[in-house]
């Protein structure tokens, strides 16, 4: 610990501070995300456990780098490198929208992460804008692993269903599967184009079942041949909608190039199956064509003082139900 | 991927040379640092050595595995492999005396739960656990932080288990001489479960234990592998070494026996007096230990308390343009040493 020098604070983690601090032997900025044990029940959380094991394993450019771990008195403490901002705070940015060649270039370093993250048999299952985080260059990494599992290819073991923040939660999980994919992150990162592309939300439900409605308003309503596997998910008998033709991508999303549509549209399918992966949305016409992806030097560079981790509000989970159904009630 | 793994960089040794070297010397440490003022009969007398230390820790891995398999609910044999590797990666640098191996034993299992994603609470696992319970839990979550330290950090363990899969669907694919294939398992899930026992995994890695498990059950089963290993798996320059391991783990699995019990009693004794009181949960030190580090936490939380308190001040102080005459609590904050301890 006698190598960091702290000098201020970044945000509250799920389990306690996140610090800012500057490592002297190493010269440079460090995060450092404090885990307070103490008041822990069951000990060191699993997602610290999942954290510390998948980054040990993941070193890419794109994926935010686990410098040191250790103990302090009764807490544990992980060190990053120090990410000024993030995704969530440049899509906020009013001031400086993004250009085309930018928003290329922060997706092809997402894909670039996640199409990484998934030969390695890593899930992440909570992509969203505010775990995107910008370092001093701009170079955007993926962070918070803390849900992030292993993939067992034989795919008989279950999976909890109630992860990823909802807005970008894939309609499986939101139909309650257990055995699901990669595609969840697909559907996120498809989630998280569209956001930069509007440069808001595309399907920002306030419940579970909003989210769903949303989707199903906005894409249409599945059949049979466009999701086969749709009437096999634990609640798909649980509620039905009514009918949606849905809305066409071009009134999605107004301002988007029909290269963008085109890929998106690959992007955002219900079938997991049917979704373009990251290796291969990688191939897609839209990163090689005009205006290309910009460089590195191109991207905007976030100042120190542009704050990261100020997240979104994370759900909660015990919303009354009037409310639940007065949200439902205005969409439907 | 192994290749690349923690476990082949960090928990791979070349030879039992290297294995029992590094247990002399953990054992040396410890009675040097503990036993200064001894003579060398005295310290012998009273300390254990490097090979009772073994004996205890071959007792205790079986404990280890009894433990896994009256377990509910029923444990993956994956996580009981996990935590048995734990167990013999802490005792490389780490002595009996130093630390109870009943105590590491339920540690690294509960910590193998979470790595292997077998989740279960923490009173769910210690109602496995004969006697107190309160204590048992207050134990294994007071040497969590301490084990993944004494892991270095290193959680994913690469067991044999998957390679077994997939030298099954090649021999069933490239082999199909051979007749049901799937009469080997029993034979291999009994090899692998003996395997565990020695100090096979720090020395193979999981591709070869996975082998030499098949062929065992090969030969038990009356099936004749050897064409599949000399003319499908292996070219002429690697078959040397690889057998030569083969024969090794095989010859290590065979070799497995518990230490009798009055062995383990007598050494059991020695050990309640010779261990370091500073890590016995039972001992005045160590109780003591404990509530000062409580209470330096909750110095700390206040510390983080008056620092709030500073920032907020300093927030308005920015805001409003003025100057507020600072709480007393802030003296706490004097080199702010939440972390520089």
């Amino acid at each position: 610990m006698d190598k960091y020098t702290l000098n201020g604070r970044i945000g509250e983690g799920a389990h306690g501070l996140v610090l800012k601090a500057y490592d002297t032997v190493n010269k440079r900025e460090v995060a450092l995300k404090k885990v307070l044990l103490k008041r822990i029940e069951d000990g060191i959380p699993t997602s610290v456990i999942r954290e510390v094991k998948t980054l040990q394993q993941l070193k890419h450019p794109y994926i935010a780098e686990l410098l040191d771990v250790f103990p302090v008195g009764l807490d544990f403490v992980m060190v990053f490198e120090y990410m000024p901002s993030g995704l969530w705070e440049l899509l906020k940015d009013n001031d400086k929208p993004l250009n085309t060649s930018q928003i290329k270039c922060y997706i092809k370093m997402l894909l670039e992460g996640v199409a990484y993250m998934h030969e390695n048999n890593i899930m992440h299952r909570d992509l969203k804008p505010a775990n995107l985080l910008i370092n001093s260059e701009g170079i955007l990494k993926i962070a918070d692993f803390g849900l992030s599992r292993l993939m067992w290819s034989d795919n008989t073991k279950p999976y909890s269903h109630q992860v990823a923040t909802r807005w970008y939660r894939a309609p499986e999980l939101l139909y309650g599967a257990r055995f699901y994919t990669a595609g969840i992150d697909m559907w996120s990162v498809g989630c998280i184009f569209g956001e930069m592309l509007n440069n808001a939300p595309l399907f920002p439900g306030e419940t579970d079942i909003e989210q769903l409605a949303i989707v199903l308003r906005l894409l249409g309503t599945p059949t049979s041949e466009s999701w086969p596997e749709m009437t096999m998910l634990p609640d798909y008998n649980k509620i039905t909608f009514p009918y949606h033709r849905g809305v066409p991508w071009e009134h999605i999303l107004p301002d988007a190039h029909s290269d963008a549509i085109d890929l998106i549209k690959q992007i955002l399918v219900y079938n997991s199956a049917k979704r373009l992966m990251a290796k291969q949305a990688l191939q897609h016409v839209y990163f090689h064509s005009v205006p290309f992806p910009c460089s590195v030097k191109q991207l905007p560079k976030p100042l120190q003082g542009h704050r990261m981790y100020l997240k979104s509000k994370e759900i909660d989970t015990n919303t009354k139900l009037t409310i639940l159904f007065k949200n439902l009630l205005s969409v439907v | 991927m192994f290749p690349l793994s923690s476990q082949k960089k960090y928990w791979m040794f070349s030879d039992e040379n290297d294995l029992t070297a590094l247990r002399e010397k953990t054992n040396a440490e410890f009675i040097e640092k503990h036993g200064a003022d001894m003579t060398p009969e005295q310290r012998e007398e009273y300390f254990l050595s490097d090979a009772e230390e073994r004996t205890l820790l071959r007792f205790y891995e079986l404990q280890l595995r009894d433990f896994c398999r009256r377990f509910t609910p029923p444990m993956p044999r994956a996580t009981v492999a996990t935590a048995l590797h734990y167990f013999k990666r802490f005792y490389l640098r780490n002595s009996v005396m130093d630390y109870h191996p009943k105590e590491i034993l339920v540690t690294c299992v509960y910590l193998a739960c979470k790595v292997e994603e077998f989740n279960v609470s923490i009173s769910q696992f210690v109602a496995n656990i004969k006697g107190d319970r309160e204590k048992a839990s207050d134990i294994i979550l007071n040497n969590e932080l301490l084990l993944m330290q004494q892991l270095n950090y290193n959680l994913t363990v690469h067991n044999p288990f998957r390679p077994v899969e997939g030298l099954m669907i090649d021999i069933k694919t490239r082999y199909t001489s051979l007749e049901n294939p799937e009469k080997l398992r029993p034979h291999i899930d009994e090899f692998l479960e003996r395997v565990f026992l020695t100090d096979s995994v720090l020395l193979y890695p999981p591709s070869q234990v996975a082998l030499a498990a098949t062929l065992h059950a090969a030969s038990r089963a009356a099936a004749n592998l050897d064409n599949y290993v000399t003319d499908t798996l292996f070219s002429r320059d690697h078959l040397a070494g690889i057998i030569e391991a083969v024969r090794k783990i095989r010859s290590m699995a065979k070799g497995v026996e518990p230490p009798s019990r009055e062995v383990v009693r007598a050494l059991e004794k020695k050990l309640d007096k010779c261990r370091n009181q500073e890590n016995n949960p039972d001992s005045e030190i160590y109780k003591q230990r404990m509530q000062e580090m409580l209470d330096e936490e909750d110095l700390r939380d206040n510390e983080k308390y008056a620092k709030i308190i500073q920032d907020q001040a300093a927030h308005d102080e920015k805001i409003l343009g003025v100057s507020k005459v600072l709480s007393p609590a802030t003296s706490y904050t004097q080199g702010i040493s939440i972390f520089v301890t």
